[in-house]
């Protein structure tokens, strides 16, 4: 599927990142092109699961569309609701492997 | 603002979803189909691109956002993080009719007005071909078909509706009344109300006396005495051993009539319920299990778990000679009163790992045996110790935490339902490939019984090493369990997410209706070696624990039973675990 290659940006002053795209950036973008997001990122979704993360975020969601009634709740609401307790309650064992593993990427792109 | 199909909810769509579909005719979403990419065979959905594209937000070409959606109408890329900003939404704002988009990462239809993901069925089912079947161009059609051969045709006829019939409330006519007063005896009245509230304990709680290594039996009798469908069968009278020998004794035309162990269960029955608190002999019992399995008629120890299932089939047998039925179909329990309880039905999917094609079985069972998980390294010896601390924890809140290295009955579960991908030494025949390949096999189960029974895999029998060993390894099980995450419906959803999925048409099957919560009522333990050991049965009688030890019986703590060494555990639909709770003493 194409983007909309021939739109402009919208003029947006306090989003706009210029035109030198920064480092996050470029390291996001080699990760995607070789493959390495991908696997990551289902290495991710296992170490969550592992470690109950997804069961806690999923009580929360549950818990939350109890008290807010089945039909009065959106997925941006649930979004919203478990992020910050979400980003919190990563496990550091899991970042730290999601770091190290990111850094050896790096180390081998750069050769 | 939902409608329930096979008891699970399903979304009604937003206004600007009906708008949508309204203005760009019946399948809006079918060009979408061709977008689909799906990672190895089984793996997750998104909208395909290029390896080198990077989706970039339209607006402010971010790539890096966690939520990136395309307009369906437009196909432009935008962002959507409702807290800082949401690109996404202002396209939708800007422009009318853009409101639908697809999440580029999960394949899931969002509208940006709403906020919330809306559903489609046919985009679903176009998701979740594109996950089972490999489409390469030419199979797209054949493979919808198989696809809907192996999931919503080919239903075993046993899942077809059941009409219901109308509750009509039962009186005894004359006949009966008389035969009620010559054939039973007063339960409670004043001569033996005394026997009755003396030892204040439930009815039916009688000890069994050990006929020469014949624990195993006794344990497992003690369990199906008190399996309430199965007690509530032949306390009703269901199967009168009267009226069977009777009629067997004029086919047969001869006074020593044929072996019935349904008659001896209910002579079984009459005995222990009886009221007498004194240990029976079940000698004619032993007698005639002899008969029907010749093979283990010896006074050796023997398998609870293989004595349990050679009596569900002698009542089955029994039964099947005598009514000579056109074969009921497996699994429905309609034949015997064995299998109405105890039977239920296995899924069996099996993926070929090359080209995405599932094949599906369904098989009767009529009780679920479970690996226990290898020891975990390092935790072996301490587990004991770890294991009495925690029962104070109400099993049930426990996760699945490979920490503690505590084996849980969930967790064998859990082990049981996951997708498992079969050696290289296994494979198996591709119907598509035509020829043996890799394959991943998941277990579900697609019905429940009304009793669970679950027998742990205690005893290794390895014929290479031509030795058998037992396995002591303590296994944490629950009170009451519920069954949800471990039927095939829930296997399914989890394996093609969030999605509206056609499964077995949208026919309300009445196994649907019941709960999928179970009571736990029975524990069979075992102690000691395996070739010198001893069963010994817990029931959950009024929420108390007896201990049942051949000839003994005793009250215990519940504390005692779970840290008991579990064999095989039988649980109850919930819904017929009811008046447990109440005194059955005297009321």
């Amino acid at each position: 599927m194409k983007h909309s290659v021939n739109r402009p940006p919208t003029p947006d002053g306090a989003e706009d990142q210029g035109n030198e795209p920064i480092l996050q950036e470029i390291i996001n973008i080699k990760l995607i092109e070789s493959g390495e997001k991908e696997r990551l990122m289902e290495m991710l979704r296992e170490r969550l699961i592992e470690c109950g993360w997804k069961d806690e975020m999923k009580a929360l969601c549950r818990a939350y569309v109890k008290k807010k009634g089945r039909n009065n709740v959106t997925v941006d609401d649930l979004v919203h609701l478990i992020t910050p307790k979400g980003r919190a309650s990563v496990p550091d064992s899991v970042k730290a492997e999601l770091l190290q593993r990111i850094r050896s990427f790096l180390t081998s792109a750069a050769l | 603002m939902s409608s329930k199909i096979n008891g699970h909810v399903s979304p009604q769509p937003c206004p600007h979803l009906l708008v949508f579909r309204s203005r760009n005719g019946p399948k809006p979403f079918r060009a979408l189909k061709d977008c689909i990419r799906v990672k190895p065979p089984g793996g997750r959905a998104a909208i395909r691109r290029e390896p080198t594209e990077v989706a970039r937000c339209g607006t402010c070409e971010e790539s890096s956002r966690s939520r990136l959606y395309a307009c369906v109408a437009c196909a432009a890329v935008f962002c959507h993080a409702p807290l800082l900003h949401s690109h996404a939404s202002d396209h939708s704002l800007s422009i009318p009719g853009h409101e639908i988009a697809v999440d580029v990462d999960r394949a899931e239809l969002f509208c940006c007005a709403c906020g919330d993901q809306v559903y489609d069925r046919d985009f679903d089912a176009a998701v979740v071909l594109a996950q089972t079947v490999n489409a390469t161009a030419t199979t797209s059609t054949s493979g919808s078909t198989a696809m809907q051969c192996s999931v919503a045709g080919s239903q075993p006829e046993n899942l077809r509706k059941r009409r219901r019939v109308d509750y009509r409330p039962w009186e005894p006519d004359s006949g009966e009344h008389i035969s009620r007063g010559n054939q039973s005896i007063p339960l409670l009245d004043a001569a033996n109300a005394s026997l009755v509230s003396s030892t204040q304990q439930p009815w039916g709680l009688r000890g069994l006396n050990n006929l020469g290594n014949t624990c195993f039996m006794n344990s497992i009798l003690q369990a199906l005495l008190h399996t309430p469908p199965l007690r509530n069968y032949f306390l009703g009278d269901r199967h009168n051993r009267y009226y069977c020998q009777q009629k067997n004794g004029a086919i047969n035309g001869t006074k020593n009539s044929r072996l019935c162990l349904a008659c001896d269960m209910d002579a079984l029955f009459s005995a222990v319920f009886s009221g007498d608190r004194t240990p029976y002999s079940p000698a004619k019992f032993l007698y005639s299990w002899w008969q029907h399995a010749a093979n283990l008629a010896s006074y050796e120890q023997q398998d609870a778990h293989e004595f349990f299932i050679s009596m569900l089939e002698g009542i089955h047998e029994k039964v099947e000679k005598d009514k000579r039925k056109s074969q009921s179909p497996a699994g429905s329990g309609d034949c015997c009163i064995a299998h109405r309880v105890f039977s239920g039905i296995l899924r069996s999917d099996v993926m070929c790992m090359v080209c995405g094609f599932t094949s599906t079985t369904y098989d009767p069972c009529v009780d679920i045996s479970l690996d226990l998980e290898p020891n975990q390294g390092g935790s072996g010896k301490s587990s004991s110790a770890k294991s009495l601390n925690s029962f104070n924890v109400e099993a049930d809140c426990m996760r699945p935490n490979q920490n503690c290295g505590i084996s849980t009955l969930k967790g064998c579960l859990e082990r049981f339902t996951r997708a498992e991908k079969l050696g290289s030494d296994q494979k198996l025949f591709c119907q598509k490939c035509q020829v043996r390949q890799e394959s991943l096999k998941q277990m579900s189960i697609r019905k429940l019984p009304l009793v669970s029974c679950f027998h742990v895999k205690r005893f290794e029998h390895s014929s290479i090493r031509k030795m058998s060993r037992k396995v002591d390894r303590y296994l944490q099980f629950p009170f009451s369990l519920d069954m949800a995450p471990y039927l095939s419906s829930s296997i399914l959803r989890s394996r093609f997410g969030n999605r509206i999925f056609p499964f077995d048409g949208d026919e309300q099957d009445a196994s649907n209706d019941l709960s999928t919560e179970f009571e736990l009522f029975a524990v069979v333990t075992h102690s000691g070696r395996l070739d010198a050991g001893h069963y010994v049965t817990y029931l959950r009688l009024s929420n108390q624990w007896y201990k049942c030890d051949d000839a003994w019986i005793t009250q215990v703590n519940e504390s005692i039973v779970r840290a008991a060494q579990g064999y095989m555990m039988f649980y109850v639909q919930k819904v017929l675990y009811y008046k447990e709770s109440e005194n059955q003493g005297t009321s």
